[in-house]
């Protein structure tokens, strides 16, 4: 099982209105060798381009127009997955909650230490490197999931069900030898070893949440 | 820029010696009139608005000082009047007497509770301020976190630049650059909250109507924000300055605005629009205009909306609109409502400016 690991460069997402909080983030984050792409809105990161990089979204909460908050659900619909670390200057309680509810990696209270903030970046970078590996394995299993005929699916279904080949054959209505070499052209399609992996990776063909 | 003085009289030294000057030029009239017309004529009646009009701003003292002043004019000018029924003069004589000294005496005593009133309304005016300051704590506290976060980023990564190998002082040049002009933007924030929250004398001075409307405007930036609504400021060019006390304007203001948010809290957020107009009215005024299109005006009670303890809000006091047309009145100003024909409504309040004709 070969995952694509992108060891690229990560990049910084920040969305803040405060033009002197936004650019002293930008270089603050330039100290650190970490380079960075600055919004001055939640419309304005959500025209721009995505980038193939790992990274997270430094996102201001009160911003005019589309809040921080609301960016995150704007978001979660898109199925945008890059993880957001919060900055607010006046912080509540249900609001951090509903941030964090919602996934947020960090929520920091301006003005923050400079290292939490570098803290909760490198968790984010990290957890958006595992999201991206894990979004390209699920993508290869797919694909190979793609080159499986009918009966091939119907085979894996019950396989992976735990049930023996004599019990799939009836439940098919096939011949045992039928579902033997099926069960054959599939462990060779999914490029599965074992059961244990051929099951493993159904689990992960699974949708998400 | 500061206010330094701290004046405990309502009125200035100034307002006062140009009152009492009016008071006694009013006196010389009255006793020219008084003195050539006929005696049938009561014109000395009239004497009884001095120690009226004097009750607001003169002691005790100096009252019943010109009460005895205005009965010396009134016996001096019955003995100069020539013309008329020598019959109605005594009589006409005696009841202005008696008027005067009738006026004194009630001014006199009811005298404390005027100024009470005054002291109450003064008062109430700085209780609603910091009542108002309360509510804004939480944007106040953004406006002064922004600039801390950036001194500190900024602060932070000109340390880095400094400890790079090689040393990157151009970088470190321009962080530290920043870390100073954000502390001077926390240091103004503080200023104009501080200039907001003191309790100092009304004093009147020549504002720039724009000034005046960004600085309250920059003070509640999170605020808007935060109930995400856009506003827009439309400025007349060549407007005059005008003449009134900066703190008390910009109370008014940010009372209007307050509720103009609060009204738009069941618009969509992305309709919500402030919109503040700065014009010039009849009269040479300034017209301040705080539009909003928000829940608008019930029109039963558009009359009522101005009045203490009168309320349309589930937990509001019924200060605000009160506060505000006795601040824009005492200024010699006009406040009033309409309603928008898009929705929502528009307050407006005028000011004299370098153009009005002061009466």
């Amino acid at each position: 099982m070969t995952a694509t690991s992108p060891a690229d460069q990560p990049l910084i997402h920040v969305v803040e209105d405060d033009r002197s909080v936004r650019d002293s983030l930008e270089d603050l984050l330039a100290s650190v060798g970490l380079p960075a792409r600055l919004f001055a809105s939640a419309a304005e990161f959500l025209r721009a381009e995505p980038v193939e990089a790992p990274g997270c979204l430094v996102l201001d909460v009160r911003m005019p127009g589309m809040s921080g908050l609301e960016l995150q659900a704007e978001m979660a619909r898109r199925g945008l997955r890059l993880p957001i670390i919060f900055i607010t200057g006046h912080g509540d309680i249900p609001m951090s909650v509903q941030a964090m509810k919602a996934g947020a990696v960090e929520f920091l209270t301006k003005p923050f230490r400079e290292q939490d903030l570098l803290d909760a970046i490198q968790k984010a970078i990290a957890l958006d490197r595992t999201q991206r590996q894990a979004d390209a394995v699920a993508d290869e299993l797919r694909r190979r999931h793609a080159t499986l005929n009918e009966g091939e699916r119907d085979v894996l279904a019950l396989v992976v069900t735990g049930l023996l080949n004599k019990q799939i054959a009836a439940r098919l209505n096939v011949s045992e030898i039928t579902v033997k070499v099926r069960r054959a052209q599939v462990m060779k399609k999914m490029q599965a070893a074992t059961l244990a992996d051929l099951i493993r990776y159904t689990d992960m063909l699974k949708p998400r949440e | 820029m500061e206010i330094a003085t701290h004046d405990p009289q309502p009125v200035s030294p100034t307002g006062k010696a140009l009152r009492l000057a009016g008071l006694f030029a009013f006196m010389a009239g009255l006793f020219i009139a008084d003195t050539l017309t006929d005696l049938e004529i009561a014109i000395g009646v009239l004497y009884v608005a001095v120690p009226l009009v004097a009750a607001s701003f003169l002691p005790a003292r100096a009252i019943l000082l010109l009460s005895s002043l205005c009965l010396g004019l009134l016996l001096t000018s019955y003995e100069l009047t020539t013309g008329g029924d020598p019959a109605a003069g005594p009589i006409n004589r005696a009841i202005s007497v008696i008027a005067v000294i009738a006026a004194t005496v009630l001014v006199l005593r009811i005298r404390p509770a005027i100024l009470a009133g005054i002291a109450a309304r003064e008062q109430l005016a700085r209780v609603a301020r910091v009542n108002m300051l309360g509510e804004l704590t939480a944007s106040i506290a953004h406006e002064v976190n922004q600039p801390l976060a950036a001194i500190a980023n900024s602060g932070n990564a000109g340390l880095r630049w400094l400890e790079a190998q090689p040393p990157n002082l151009d970088k470190a040049r321009q962080a530290l650059a920043r870390v100073v002009s954000d502390a001077e933007r926390a240091a103004s924030v503080i200023a104009r909250v501080r200039s907001l929250a003191r309790p100092v004398p009304p004093h009147r001075e020549w504002l720039n109507a724009l000034d005046t409307v960004e600085e309250i405007i920059a003070l509640i930036r999170d605020e808007l924000a935060r109930n995400q609504v856009s506003l827009s400021i439309d400025n007349m060019e060549g407007m005059p300055p005008v003449l009134a006390d900066k703190v008390q304007v910009q109370q008014v203001l940010l009372n209007l605005i307050l509720n103009a948010v609060e009204a738009m809290g069941t618009t969509p957020p992305a309709e919500r629009t402030l919109r503040i107009t700065i014009g010039v009215a009849e009269g040479g005024r300034a017209l301040f205009s705080v539009e909003d299109n928000g829940v608008g005006l019930a029109t039963d009670n558009v009359e009522k909306l101005f009045d203490a303890f009168h309320t349309t809000k589930p937990d509001g006091m019924g200060i605000g609109l009160a506060v505000t047309r006795s601040i824009v009145e005492t200024h010699g100003g006009k406040v009033w409502a309409t309603a928008n024909e898009e929705g929502g409504a528009s307050f407006h309040f005028t000011l004299p400016t370098s153009r009005t004709d002061i009466p």
